[in-house]
This record gives C-alpha cells, structure tokens and sequence, in this order.
C-alpha cells in the first residue's frame, strides 16, 4: 500500500469537480440546439412574413421577369457585401417596383431573401449570406487555443453555392412549391459553414406562384454558443484554481496538525512505554481537538496505570514488612532460648531465607527509593571521570574475585546532577556484569562521544536472546540465566535506566561484538561549559 | 530497680515479641496497642523509655501525635520510633515531633536492644559532668562518647545515635574512607546504599546549621565517606588507605545473616 496523504486524498476528491466541463459541453450542446430552433424559426417567421407581403400580386409574376445571368459565366455575385441593398434583374425592376420596396425593407435582416418563381428563377433578391466583419471577436483568453481545439470556429470564408439566375431545386423549395412552409440547412459546397434555408410559398388566388426563400448561415448561432461555452468554461476553471488551491492549504494545515499531533503523542510516551508527561493543550473546537483531548485522557489513565505499577512493588514490600518483622523478631526470640543444637540448624536456615527474602522486598523498593533520592538530590556540576575512577577502585576491592579493566577518558567529563547516585548506577551496572561474568575482565570504559558522555560495561558471559536488549531494562526482568543463589529481580538495570533518563541521558543493551559477551551502554548529555 | 519500658505497637505478634525480648534483658515492658490506652498510661505514669511505632490503628500517623504528647509530658524520656515505613519524610517528620531515634522493623532484636541500651546509657550521663578521656577531639570536634554526644566549635550539634556513630566511625581515624559496611557496623545497623546517603546528608545539614563553612566529611564516590580535617583536598586514590575498602552489599548477601535492616538511624 502507498501512502496516500490528506492533501492528495482531498485533490483526489477535487477530480469529482472535472465533471464541470463534460456538464459545460452539454449546456452548450443544449444551448446551441435552443438557438438553432429559434434560427429555423425565425427565419421561416421571415419568410411567412414576406410572403404574406406578396400573397396576391399576381402582377409580380404576371410579367416574364428574369434575373439574367451573364452568358458562359460563374453566376455573378449580386451581392456584394458592400452593396446590401436589393438587387432585382432589369426586367423585374421595371416590372415590380412594389416588389422591390416590399424587400428594401428587409434588407436590414442577417439574412439572404430571394423571391422565386415557379421556374426557380430569382425575382428578387436581398441581404448576403455573410455577415459583417465586425463580428469576428479577438482572442480574448489564454485558453482560446484551447478551446479552438474542439469548438468549431464560425467561418465567414466559404463559397457560396448559390447561382445568381436560379435556385436549385431543392427540398424546401420543392415543398414551398407544392404550397408547404419548409426549412431545411445544408453545407455549402466547400463545407465550412451550415445554411439554413426557409421557404415560404406565395399564393395568388388558389395557386402557388412563387416563393420567399430566406438563407442565413448558423454562423450567428456557433460563434454565441462558443462565447456561452468559454464564458462557462472561464469560470469553471477559475472556480478549480481557487478551490484546489483553497483545499491544498487547507489539507497541509489539517495535516499538520495531525502531524503536530502524532509528534506530541509520540513524545509523550517514551521507549518503555512511560508516560512522560500531558499533552500539550489542545483548545481547538474540533475533531482534531477531540481526539487530543481524548488521547490526553487516555495518557492521563495510562500514566495513572503506570504510576499504580510502579508503586505496586513498593507498597508489595512495604505491606510485607510487617509480616516479616514478626518472623523476624519469633525468630530472634527462638534463638535467644536454650534449643537443642538441631533445632538450631533449622533456625539458621529460616534467618538465612528470611534475609534471603529481606533483600528482594528491599530490591523491590528500591526503584520507589531512587525515585525519592532523586527527587530530593541536590543537582550539581561534577567530573563523571573522578566519579567512575573511584568507583572502579571501590569494585577492585568489593569484587577480588573478578579483575576490572578501565579505560578512563582522555579529559575530565562534567556533568550536571547527583554524583553519589551516578556511583549508585554505576554500581548496578557493574553487579549486573559481575553477576553474569562466566570469565575474563569485566570491563569499564568510559569516553567522551560529541555532547555526552559514554560509560560502557563489558563482561564476557552468555549473549542476550534476540530483542531482549529493551526488555533488559524493564523492572522485574531478567532475560539472562542465573545461578539462582542470589536474589536476582532484575531490578538493577531499571535502576540504570531510571538515572540514565534522569540525568537527560539514556541506556542501552547490546550484545558485545564478537558474540561472547553483553555491553550496557550509558549516555550521559554533559554540561555545557560547567566548571567544575 | 529495673528499668520500664513501653511498647506502643498495634500488631501483638510483634509487640509481645519485642516485650520478651526485652524482658529477657532485664527490663519491665508495658505494651499498649493503642494512643488512647498508652496516654493514658504515661499521665498514670511515665516510662524510662517508649518504643512507638507510627501506625495504630486506622490513623498511620498516630505515632508522631503519640511522640509529640508525650514529649510534652516529659522533654527527657528517651523516644524510638520503630514502624515499617522507612521514607526520609517520615524518619526526619519522627525527629522533629520529638523521637530520639529511628528504627526500621526488620532491624534484629540485637539491634534493638542495642539501641534501647544506648539510649539508655546517653540519658544517664546527660546530667553528669564530662571526662576529658571519654572525649574525642579532632579539631573544632569533639564527641563524648559516654554520652554520645558531639559539639562543633564548642556548640552542641544534636545527633540521633546513628549519626553519632556514624560521626564517629568517620571521625576517629580522619581521612581514612569508610565504605558503607564500616559505617553499618560502627553504627550499629544496616541500612542500603539510598539511605546511607540520606544519613550523610543529614548529618551534613546538621552541622552546617551550626557552621555553614562545614565541610569535613567528604564523598569518595563508589567507596564510602571520609572525614577531612580542614579545607577538603582533592579525592585522590592516595588517601584511599582505609582500614576497609570492605565487602558491599552484592558480595555476600548471606555474610551478614541476622542483620538486614533497611533504615535507621
């Protein structure tokens, strides 16, 4: 599994939010279908219109009115855009001045109206296909590359397919003959723009005589619908922008302060699981600020817990006290009377189970007693090296039974805290190294390594099973055989750790490198320019 | 006649185990189970010495009201507080309500005895004139080892037995370094590492009320104590020539059957 943060997880979210441009597109499509029908309707609206304006004026056609187209030419372009202005063939002109004026009226529409006859020859004629310049817009955004991609762009640039003498027979205009209003759209020849044709038959009498053909490119429609869809679009992308950069500060402020959470947690507890102190205040009126208070409760019951075992063993040989001053004291009284001598036998063994039993209650608190030491301890700058080097002395002579090596520092070690127990730990170190000593020196070093102070005990002896180094350190723990003479609680090197995590430093357990022996190692942070 | 003790103690294994003892040394034992009854014995009649322990009862503190009553009956009796608890806030709270001396309960009856014999011997001789033979003196110290008292600069310091003794192991042979055994021994008791630090430091308090500049017992670290007369030198190795560098406590366990006692003073 890959670690997906909170800030990829909500930008993942966002993706939803790209479905805002599949819903432009659609608004669009359905925008330009609206402007299409209004286009079709408009212009068959215009045709009806002039129609009704010429229904029955049989004189317009009475005449054989003709738009003449040039011999052997392309069919002359009658409407030039400059010239939008009615242009009807001379015959016609003369023929139907009522004609003319009825479409100089129109000749303000977008479109191109023709009057035709029966014959699908042009009567009259107005307005262009193409519309003004004007309209053109300039590139207004950065993404108009973009959108030309997939917007078709209105062209004004297209042929014209029509003639200017006659129409083609097509369906509109077939069906406008047989007296049906149509419309119909087509491509010009060259397929760059869509035509949309109405036409319209005019009556005279019962019959039809001719017919208003209105023409007008969708190019209108396209170039609304394409400013609808980027004006949408604009915004669309906007709204993105702002939102996935709104919620990517917000993920790394939440995620912070997740972060800032997780650290604080882990801080509070340390490497035995000790609960070091609360959790820094958290007053945020939130979940997250639910879940600090809630883990700093949970600390609190846990701290609460650890502190009940901790004193467990203390009150454990505190309540055995009493019990034991009574064996104690029968027993005193017992050998103070007239016994016979195998009697005496007997009570020598029950004093020698007893103070067998007097030390591991007194063990059992001790951890309780050094906790009080040093609290009361009065904190001061010393040299470890002079401490370490009168201790060694001492264990020459308090172990003859075992020779020590020491390696004293190359300079004087200042530290700041409780010197007399500093030697205390010391002590336990070097009973715990003398306890499983099988051979060989055991060996003290001690050196300075960057800031601290680094005190190591060496003795060859049985290595530690696998991942027992932590463990060591535990109270009540002993992970290495023993001969089972003396009281062994394993209390010693909790002891150790205790001091050593009180004095800002920390212990460790490792087995020695070649395999053949145990190294607990002490760090101890020194003073900063303390003299001594 | 024989001397009267009084045994306040609310556990009656122990009490009537204490009471033989002691009888059988020669002394006239009253036991009490409770601060009522045992008052009001003491108004009846005072004992020579009351041996106190500090729970009776429900209330764990009625001892050191006990002490404090009955110092108020009578400011010479000899008081020894025996209890259980063995932190330095009860043992220094015991001092202050009055209580000579300090035992733990898993002291021996020896130890016990030997104390009460002590105490004794120090209230009888408050009275009589000191001889210069039973003093020590050893620059602006001098002990009366008669009656276990000791002055600095001519002002009396007010030591419990343990810490005379312990003055005195120290003090008798100045700069020789007395390990933790030494110090146990000469003082009559056993006590751990932890605690014989805290009789030190109190010791060191002491004295330093009556001469802030005190400065004569120095701390040979991981091997015991040593009394400097003067200015304190450096801690050199060369001074180590004590007359026990000593077992500690890990050697033998066993060596010392019969004499555990975690504290007192």
């Amino acid at each position: 599994m890959t670690r997906l943060g909170i800030r990829a997880q909500l930008l993942l979210v966002l993706t939803v939010f790209l479905a805002l441009p599949w819903l432009g597109v659609e608004y669009a499509r359905e925008l330009e279908r609206l402007l299409r029908d209004a286009q079709d309707r408009t212009l068959s609206g215009t045709a009806q219109a002039v129609a009704i304006a010429l229904h029955d004026r049989p004189r317009l056609f009475d005449a054989p009115v003709r738009l003449v187209a040039p011999k052997g030419g392309a069919p002359q372009d009658l409407v030039d855009a400059a010239a939008a202005r009615p242009v009807l063939s001379a015959g016609a002109a003369a023929a139907a001045p009522e004609l003319e004026q009825i479409l100089q009226g129109l000749t303000r529409t977008t479109a191109r109206i023709r009057v035709v006859d029966r014959d699908l020859g042009v009567l009259a004629h107005a307005g262009s296909l193409r519309r003004a310049a004007d309209d053109a817009q300039p590139s207004r955004s950065l993404l108009d590359p973009v959108y030309a991609l997939f917007l078709p762009r209105p062209n004004e640039d297209f042929v014209d397919d029509e003639g200017s003498g006659s129409v083609p027979a097509r369906r509109e205009i077939l069906a406008a003959l047989d007296g049906i209003p149509a419309t119909d759209r087509r491509k010009t020849p060259d397929a760059r723009a869509v035509v949309v044709a109405a036409a319209h038959p005019i009556w005279v009498g019962d019959r039809v005589r001719g017919v208003v053909l209105v023409e007008e490119t969708t190019n209108a429609v396209l170039a609304e619908r394409n400013r609808a869809f980027e004006r949408l679009f604009n915004i669309v992308v906007a709204i993105l922008v702002v939102g996935s950069a709104a919620l990517t500060l917000y993920a790394t402020w939440l995620s912070s302060r997740i972060r800032r959470l997780a650290r604080d947690a882990e801080a509070a507890i340390d490497r035995d699981g000790r609960v070091r102190g609360p959790l820094p205040g958290s007053g945020a009126r939130d979940e997250i600020g639910d879940l600090a208070r809630s883990y700093s409760g949970v600390l609190a019951r846990l701290a609460g817990y650890a502190t009940y075992q901790e004193q467990l063993a203390a009150r454990l040989s505190h309540e055995l006290r009493t019990p034991l001053a009574v064996v104690r004291s029968s027993l005193d009284n017992l050998s103070a009377s007239p016994l016979p001598q195998e009697s005496r036998t007997y009570i020598d063994r029950a004093q020698d189970g007893l103070d067998r039993l007097a030390a591991i209650l007194a063990r059992m608190s001790e951890a309780a007693r050094l906790e009080e030491a040093l609290g009361d301890a009065d904190r001061v700058s010393f040299d470890l090296a002079e401490v370490v080097a009168g201790c060694v002395e001492g264990y020459r002579g308090a172990y003859p039974q075992r020779p020590f090596a020491y390696s004293p520092p190359a300079e004087p070690l200042p530290v700041r805290g409780a010197p007399e127990i500093v030697a205390q730990m010391l002590d336990k170190l070097v009973e715990n190294a003398v306890d499983f000593a099988t051979g060989g020196a055991v060996g003290i070093s001690l050196a300075r390594e960057g800031d601290r102070a680094r005190l190591a005990v060496t003795n060859e002896g049985p290595p530690l099973p696998e991942g027992a180094g932590e463990r060591l350190f535990e109270p009540m723990m002993s992970v290495r055989p023993q001969d089972g003479r003396t009281p062994h609680l394993g209390l010693g090197l909790a002891i150790v750790r205790i001091v050593a995590t009180r004095h800002g430093g920390e212990a460790t357990a490792a087995n020695r490198a070649d395999g053949r022996g145990v190294v607990v190692t002490v760090r101890l942070p020194l003073a900063s320019g303390a003299e001594l | 006649m024989s001397r009267r003790i009084a045994i306040v103690e609310d556990e009656p294994a122990i009490r009537e185990n204490y009471a033989d003892a002691l009888r059988r040394q020669g002394y006239e034992v009253a036991t009490h189970a409770t601060r009522d009854a045992a008052l009001a014995s003491f108004r009846t009649r005072l004992p020579d010495l009351a041996v106190v322990d500090l729970g009776l009862g429900d209330d764990p503190d009625a001892g050191f009201t006990l002490c404090r009553e009955l110092r108020a009956l009578s400011p010479t009796v000899p008081i020894l507080i025996l209890s259980a608890r063995d932190s330095d806030v009860d043992i220094v709270s015991g001092l202050r309500v009055g209580a000579d001396d300090y035992l733990t309960k898993d002291a021996s009856l020896p130890h016990l005895a030997a104390r009460i014999a002590a105490l004794f011997r120090r209230a009888d001789l408050s009275s009589s004139p000191a001889s210069a033979e039973d003093v020590v003196v050893r620059g602006p110290l001098a002990l009366d080892v008669k009656r276990m008292t000791a002055r600095w600069r001519d002002r009396p310091v007010d030591l419990t037995l343990t810490e005379f003794w312990m003055v005195h192991a120290l003090a008798r042979h100045p700069g020789h370094v007395k390990d933790r055994d030494a110090l146990m021994r000469e003082a009559n008791t056993v006590v751990d590492d932890g605690t014989i630090t805290s009789h030190v430091k109190r010791i060191r308090r002491k004295f330093q009320a009556v001469d802030p500049a005190f400065d004569c017992i120095a701390t040979v670290y991981g091997m015991g104590y040593r009394w400097v007369l003067g200015r304190l030198g450096s801690l050199g190795s060369e001074l180590v020539t004590g007359n026990s560098p000593g077992t500690r406590q890990r050697t033998s366990p066993r060596g010392r059957a019969g004499a555990w006692a975690n504290s007192s003073l």
